[in-house]
């Protein structure tokens, strides 16, 4: 675009400005990895996290609540955005609506009743009780995007399905879910990430040790061994890993799964 | 369930494409089978925010622990109380300041990268991840970096030791006069890829013909990017400010975990100090009344932004 006329000097400049802007952004990520080496060496530090602390105890926590509220999610955006974007019935718009108003929703404006309600039915500690309120907020942008999808699946593609005898859930399952591959795994990617990162719930919910998230590693650790710096960036590299990976490996889909929402 | 499938044949699954907002005809209550792919989406959705909301909107009007049987009616007392606090006039404060520093910067610095990119630069995918890996990052491990890389003896005044710039090093998250900017610092480093991705998508939207006929008129590179470019990426300003906004209303991680609201409550912002009333002091109705005021909060900066960018189009 505007690069199309780029002379070498300008290419030059551009390569010093972007390099001068990134710097500050790659300093911390490089500080993090090299820090996590020192202290007592890399192998001591990465080993300590995972056999002396319940490091792996916390993942497979986080892994549970991610599966689950992916699931959740997943069930409620495809069987709500089939009907929103491929069926006729009264009160659409005004119930449309109502969901879309949990976009603005900031999670800590139902800290009262989300406490008060899982003290009422025993669930600390229940990796249900942060499944339910984390997919009830992340429900209303799925939604969004999956509706805005489907609707684009060509109506004579259902039309012929319904004369060869198919249920509208027939429907769904073989015709609309294959066919929405793309806008499903940016859906999967969001919830999974949402759920993975998220600390507020957790903080809140899981209170016994067993029951914590990876998210509260940080915190474990703060209050387990102090200032051990080395350990401690080496939980976080840990904590951070399986999404960085997932990123690398599907670059293009969490760059599109994370600013869907954005670009109109 | 052979009563369920036997409705699902009968219902036509909706076959007319119609926009959705187009007036409900009499034919289209017989489509009642869409009311069960609802069902899901809509149990939780008014189950935990609507439900929520109208429960917190109760209890707001109590005076109580959240355990106690015997809950005092208060009206809207509470409300009186969170605007006397003076506590709540500050982390608005915060917050504002805190929007407005991370939306500027990592718009500015977001557009910088978008702009010059679209030069041929080595290594621009290295660029473009390094960027956006902070955004994949949970907020809880950048939030603990950078207590560390920000402490006294950490590696930024380390750093800035090396460059022989020593002089500069700071306290940065014990200050209270810095603490809120350095917030604010780790923000735009984890946010500012975001900003980035964005603009470098609707870039490559823009007119190649207008940028063209600007350039053979001889516009210098800095006129072609004010005039022409940015104009037309207004739609991308206004998605970030929003998305800005309503971010910095919803911080919590970020200082929770760096500065906990301190020193001397120079980094409160209404979530952390909903948090601390609700869990720390058990004052449920003042928590429910403070989140009953983030909420209008929230909704009333997502209309008037609404408003701006309808009427900025027109």
């Amino acid at each position: 675009m505007i690069g199309t006329r780029s002379t070498r000097r300008s290419r030059l400049i551009a390569q010093l400005v972007a390099t001068v802007v990134v710097i500050p952004f790659a300093f911390p990520l490089v500080t993090i990895l090299v820090t996590s080496f020192g202290g007592e060496g890399a192998v001591a530090n990465y080993a300590a996290v995972i056999s002396e602390t319940p490091f792996l105890r916390f993942a497979l926590n986080s892994l549970v609540i991610a599966v689950g509220t992916v699931a959740l999610v997943y069930a409620c955006t495809m069987s709500a955005g089939y009907a929103f974007a491929k069926m006729q019935f009264r009160g659409k718009s005004l119930l449309f609506n109502a969901i879309l108003v949990g976009l603005i929703l900031p999670t800590l404006a139902i800290i009262v009743p989300i406490f008060i309600t899982v003290q009422r039915l025993g669930l600390f500690s229940n990796p249900i009780a942060v499944i339910v309120p984390l997919s009830a907020t992340l429900v209303p942008f799925t939604l969004l995007l999956a509706r805005n999808y489907l609707v684009g699946i060509p109506d004579e593609i259902l039309e012929a399905a319904r004369v060869d005898g198919a249920t509208s859930f027939g429907t769904l399952i073989r015709i609309v879910i294959p066919l929405s591959a793309p806008i499903s795994a940016v859906v999967v990617v969001w919830a999974f990430l949402q759920a993975w990162n998220d600390l507020f719930l957790p903080l809140l919910i899981l209170q016994d040790e067993d029951a914590r998230a990876i998210t509260q590693v940080p915190l474990y650790f703060t209050s387990q061994y102090g200032s051990d710096v080395p350990k401690i960036f080496a939980s976080l590299v840990l904590l951070s890993l399986p999404i960085v990976i997932a990123y690398l490996a599907l670059q293009k889909l969490f760059e599109r799964g994370l600013t869907a929402g954005a670009v109109k | 369930m052979s009563t369920q499938t036997e409705s699902m044949k009968r219902g036509p699954a909706g076959l007319t494409p119609a926009p959705l907002g187009r007036h409900a005809s009499a034919h289209l209550s017989r489509h009642r089978v869409a009311y069960l792919y609802l069902l899901p989406a809509l149990i939780l959705v008014v189950g935990v925010i609507y439900a929520g909301v109208g429960y917190n909107g109760w209890v707001s009007t109590l005076d109580w622990n959240g355990i106690s049987p015997t809950p005092r009616s208060v009206g809207l007392g509470q409300y009186g109380k969170a605007l006397g606090d003076p506590i709540v006039w500050s982390a608005l404060w915060h917050t504002g300041v805190f929007a407005v520093l991370t939306i500027l910067v990592q718009m500015a610095l977001g557009l910088l990268m978008a702009l010059v990119l679209t030069v041929p630069v080595r290594f621009a995918n290295l660029y473009r991840v390094l960027m956006f890996v902070p955004v994949v990052m949970a907020p809880a491990a950048v939030s603990s970096a950078f207590r560390a890389i920000l402490q006294p003896d950490g590696q930024v005044n380390a750093v800035l030791d090396a460059l022989g710039l020593g002089g500069l090093g700071q306290a940065w998250l014990a200050d209270p006069s810095l603490a809120l900017i350095s917030l604010a610092g780790i923000n735009i480093w984890q946010w500012t890829g975001f900003s980035f991705i964005l603009y470098q998508a609707a870039l490559s939207q823009i007119d190649a013909s207008v940028v063209e006929a600007a350039q053979m008129d001889g516009a210098s590179p800095w006129r072609l990017v004010r005039s022409v470019v940015v104009p037309q990426l207004s739609g991308t300003h206004a998605t970030l400010a929003i998305t800005g906004l309503i971010g910095a209303l919803k911080t919590f991680d970020l200082v929770y975990l760096t500065t906990g609201g301190g020193p001397a409550r120079s980094t409160e912002f209404l979530t952390t100090y909903i948090y601390e009333q609700t869990v720390d002091r058990f004052n449920a109705g003042y928590g429910a009344a403070l989140s009953m005021i983030l909420l209008v909060l929230a909704m009333a900066l997502t209309i008037a932004q609404m408003a701006a960018y309808r009427f900025g189009r027109k």
